[in-house]
């Protein structure tokens, strides 16, 4: 057994605990730059796991895949994230509406949830159950992100982190799809990204603020 | 030959504490880009408090004269519970991780007492701050522990030590991450660093600490310092002994004990330069934040628990 099989399947077996840790993290995290950062380490992690994954079963689309994942969701959003937040010079915290004490308890509740809502697929399907409630997790806490948190950036970083567990839904439970679709998928995630960059200036540009919770009346 | 290594590795926890603690202020004043004291400044502190009289308030009953002697010998015992250089301690067969947490509270207990027996006004301020600090900082640190007592099936500190050595280094377990983090935020706490207390601070609003300690003089204030200087070191000790105790001797050669103690100096290493870099960059809470800081602690380690249930 080589080295690189021992480091692949070290990666399959502790990955989950590692986007378990990003996700508790990302629910502390009171500063929008340190959320893109955990963002871009989530990234990273599930970089790391597709590469086994595809160490694995030796399919060379799943390589294809973890580049692109690499460069957009680990180097290019990111990046970009952080000069918008740069750019927008405002106040530099998240404002959320739970204590971050509360927003740790109410993740660590999610991922309990993810773990007993995977059980019967798990064992219907024979899938590694870690990965995929890994997958849900990050799809509720995404979700949960997205609700309690009054900035607007934040919003963004709420749907990237769901969009990370669709994805690595999809790889565990099906070794990923085709690439032609994964590379739609990936264009329209930054290209999403860019448009609320966009979104977000004009929220600037009119309230002065970013708070989302204060955009309450429609004009017709 | 086993007797006087875990006695060797207590009396080392309490000797070299100091030293720990003077060490991390060198490096922290590295990082600030001041000179800084020599590392071995408490050694010269502590002789120059024993060296002093002892004035003790006309108002204070006996407690206070008692409660730095009573914090000493607690802290000495808790030093004595804990693997450091092979997997067993001197009181190891003694007492679980419960006497243990509840040794360190009753000598803050008794600091307490005495900081509100010596009758200045800043002495009750500091005693209901570092209540409400342990009171929060109880429940993460006594979870936690339960948390990698139950993975390893054993109560006394040594036996997880022991079932951790046999565990494979690369086996990254969910609980043991979780505590690790929980214990970390509790073990800044406990011990008074930054973000939670300052223990170079004597401005009234912030410190908790150094307050209780106000009255204390000569012999006195030199027990409590050293005894605090010794929980620091039993708190950075526990944490590489419950998750890192890889490198420590399993037989009693020359060698095995060579490499124990350097691999040992190297984990407090660097635990003392991550300690100084995180005072270095992060700002003191605010009091009414703590409790916020606390319960992500409490947080992580009800999710350890549980998750001892949920995996494997």
């Amino acid at each position: 057994m080589g080295l690189v099989d021992i480091a692949a399947a070290k990666t399959l077996a502790s990955s989950a605990v590692f986007i378990f840790i990003t996700l508790l993290l990302l629910a502390s995290a009171k500063r929008t730059r340190t959320c893109i950062v955990l963002f871009s380490m989530q990234g990273a992690v599930v970089t790391a796991q597709i590469l086994a994954t595809a160490y694995v079963h030796r399919s060379a689309e799943a390589y294809a895949i973890a580049f692109l994942v690499l460069v957009i969701k680990v180097l290019a959003i990111p990046y970009l994230l952080l000069r918008i937040v740069d750019r927008l010079n405002m106040p530099r915290e998240v404002k959320a509406s739970t204590t971050s004490a509360q927003s740790v308890f109410i993740t660590a509740a999610l991922i309990l949830l993810s773990f007993l809502v995977v059980q019967p697929y798990v064992r219907a399907f024979n899938i590694d159950e870690d990965m995929l409630a890994a997958a849900i997790a990050l799809v509720l806490t995404g979700c949960f992100l997205m609700v309690s948190r009054k900035k607007a950036l934040m919003q963004v970083i709420g749907l990237l982190v769901l969009e990370n567990g669709v994805f690595l839904a999809a790889l565990t439970s099906t070794f990923g799809m085709p690439l032609v679709i994964e590379i739609g998928i990936f264009f329209d995630l930054l290209m999403g990204v860019f448009l609320m960059g966009l979104f977000v200036f004009r929220i600037r540009d009119t309230f002065d603020h970013l708070d989302v919770s204060k955009l309450r009346r429609l004009r017709g | 030959m086993k007797l006087l290594l875990d006695i060797v590795q207590a009396v080392l926890l309490v000797a070299l504490a100091p030293l720990v603690r003077g060490i991390v202020s060198r490096i922290k004043a590295r990082i600030q880009n001041r000179q800084g004291a020599s590392v071995w400044r408490p050694y010269s502190e502590l002789r120059k408090l024993f060296a002093k009289e002892d004035l003790v308030p006309p108002t204070a009953s006996f407690v206070f004269r008692l409660s730095p002697v009573l914090l000493f010998a607690v802290t000495v015992a808790a030093a004595a519970f804990i693997p450091v250089l092979h997997a067993s301690a001197l009181l190891g067969t003694m007492g679980d991780f419960i006497l243990l947490a509840y040794l360190l509270a009753f000598g803050r207990f008794f600091l307490m007492l005495g900081a509100m027996d010596g009758g200045g006004a800043f002495g009750g301020m500091g005693a209901s701050r570092e209540a409400l600090v342990s009171t929060l900082a109880e429940a993460p640190l006594l979870l936690a522990l339960t948390a990698v007592a139950v993975v390893a099936r054993i109560a006394t500190l040594a036996g997880i030590v022991q079932w951790t050595l046999q565990q494979d280094f690369f086996r990254l377990s969910a609980v043991h991450a979780l505590a690790v983090a929980a214990l970390a935020l509790v073990a800044i706490a406990e011990t008074g660093r930054i973000p939670v207390d300052n223990p170079t601070t004597h401005l009234e609003l912030t410190m908790i600490h150094e307050s209780m300690v106000l009255e204390h003089s000569g012999p006195s204030l030199a027990l409590i310092e050293w005894a605090s200087a010794i929980k620091l070191n039993v708190m950075i000790a526990l944490l590489i002994a419950l998750f890192a105790p890889w490198g420590m001797a399993t037989a009693f050669t020359a060698a095995g004990l060579a490499i124990a103690i350097a691999v040992y100096a190297l984990k407090v290493a660097a635990l003392a330069v991550v300690l100084a870099v995180v005072e270095s960059s992060v700002a003191k809470l605010r009091m009414y934040m703590v409790p916020d800081f606390l319960g992500v602690a409490c947080a992580l380690s009800i999710l350890a628990v549980v998750f001892t249930a949920v995996m494997r």
